[in-house]
């Protein structure tokens, strides 16, 4: 730990692309905590929340060459893997089985229920801030983004027109980005 | 939209997030190659999302890192090898090719074979076909030929014996059998007419002509002639080819009575 070289982000990927090991090793050292932070959020149950986290570096791994830095930074590109694993995760049939023996189709009304109505479960993070958005927009985000719901999904789900939905969504966004 | 209230539409931060639909991404990055300020404003959002991540960390379990790290290895140790020992990948492939080339060949022959047995299936059906054809031939005539001998040997069959007039070398038998009115005529020899001209055999029944047929001559052929119940006795006439009036008795060729 004591000779640890710190990287830039750009040296960092030019070296990934070569398949350095060392590079690799830094990676998680730098970045999964906070993803795995992410994953939590989304994948509350720790064993597969670390299925997904081990998922998410092994593409990152395979897939660096599909990184492209003029579309955004580093982390961005990650956290955008790790919220679709975990995600996937989420949807997946031993995970749906998990939470109950019922069709899926209830499972996914149920799971929104419980996000509309429930308190908070966890209050960390991303999570935190959309805590302090109005609640309209708490659902829509939460259902969106930890949720991985389209569009199209929400408003039959909620029963709101989709346009409504999509400004909706704008609204929150635009809301969240002076939390952060 | 000028650029800065696209800026706060919020695409900035549904882009990053990634909850922006592919036809808003497209759009999202045409802008920012025109508009540095959007690219700005991306990574201010950018940067600000990483910092609020690193504020909420959860560390990984233990082993974790361990677990991804002999993964990926495997994976570049495997590839490596594929691409360092290409003996062993050519091996495979040529196996590979030899087995391709197997299975096209079995393919082949297979087909090749399907095609054999379906003709030769075909064939003996053919031929399964034509022997029962001629076994329903040979039946048929060997029926005719019981029906005949029947008729001959049968006590109520009368024989006539014709006989050329006029130095005809005609010469036929006729087996009557009264009962069945069954007509056979055994033709021992009868001189082959023009192609327009027929025989035609007759009987007489109250001194009237009835017809009991037409037929071509020949050697030893046996005819089954049309039935009659009644036959005072039996003549030949030679006739137009399908006569369909009377008897031709100047062309009168034999003459045979019938009852003794």
């Amino acid at each position: 730990m004591s000779a640890y070289t710190k990287y830039s982000e750009q040296e960092l990927v030019a070296l990934l692309l070569q398949q350095n090991d060392q590079a690799f090793s830094y990676l998680y050292d730098n970045y999964s905590p906070a993803l795995f932070g992410i994953i939590n959020q989304i994948v509350p149950d720790k064993e597969l929340a670390s299925d997904v986290l081990q998922d998410v570096f092994i593409n990152i791994w395979r897939k660096i060459r599909s990184y492209d830095q003029t579309k955004g930074r580093l982390f961005t590109w990650m956290l955008n893997i790790a919220r679709n694993a975990a995600i996937d995760k989420l949807r997946s049939r031993p995970y749906q089985d998990n939470l109950k023996n019922q069709p899926l189709a209830e499972n996914v009304n149920s799971t929104a229920a419980n996000s509309v109505i429930g308190p908070q479960v966890n209050d960390v993070g991303l999570k935190k801030l959309i805590n302090k958005l109005k609640d309209e927009y708490r659902v829509l985000i939460d259902l969106s983004y930890f949720q991985g719901f389209t569009h199209e999904e929400i408003a039959k789900l909620l029963n709101i027109p989709l346009g409504t939905v999509k400004t909706r969504i704008r609204s929150a966004l635009i809301q969240l980005r002076t939390l952060i | 939209m000028n650029i800065q209230e696209y800026i706060s539409s919020g695409i900035v931060e549904s882009y990053v997030l990634g909850l922006a639909s592919p036809e808003e991404r497209i759009e999202f990055e045409e802008m920012c190659a025109q508009h540095p300020e959007l690219v700005e404003a991306r990574n201010n959002f950018e940067l600000s999302l990483e910092e609020q991540a690193r504020k909420n960390v959860v560390p990984p379990p233990m082993g974790a890192k361990e677990k991804i790290l002999s993964a990926i290895q495997q994976s570049s140790a495997s590839k490596t090898s594929k691409l360092i020992s290409m003996e062993p990948t050519t091996r495979r492939s040529s196996g590979l090719r030899w087995i391709a080339a197997a299975a096209i060949i079995l393919f082949l022959v297979g087909g090749f074979l399907a095609f054999k047995f379906y003709n030769e299936n075909k064939d003996l059906k053919t031929e399964l076909r034509s022997s029962q054809d001629a076994q329903a031939q040979l039946d048929q005539r060997l029926k005719k030929m019981e029906d005949e001998e029947k008729v001959m040997n049968d006590p109520h069959t009368t024989v006539v014996n014709m006989v050329g007039l006029q130095g005809s070398p005609l010469s036929a038998n006729i087996y009557w059998d009264s009962t069945s009115a069954n007509v056979y005529m055994i033709v021992k020899n009868m001189p082959k007419l023009p192609s327009d001209k027929q025989y035609q055999l007759w009987a007489l029944i109250d001194k009237k002509p009835v017809d009991l047929g037409l037929f071509d001559g020949g050697e030893k052929v046996i005819l089954k002639m049309n039935n009659t119940q009644k036959a005072d006795a039996f003549a030949i006439t030679i006739e137009n080819r399908g006569n369909t009036g009377g008897p031709n008795l100047q062309e009168l060729q034999s003459m045979g009575k019938a009852k003794l």
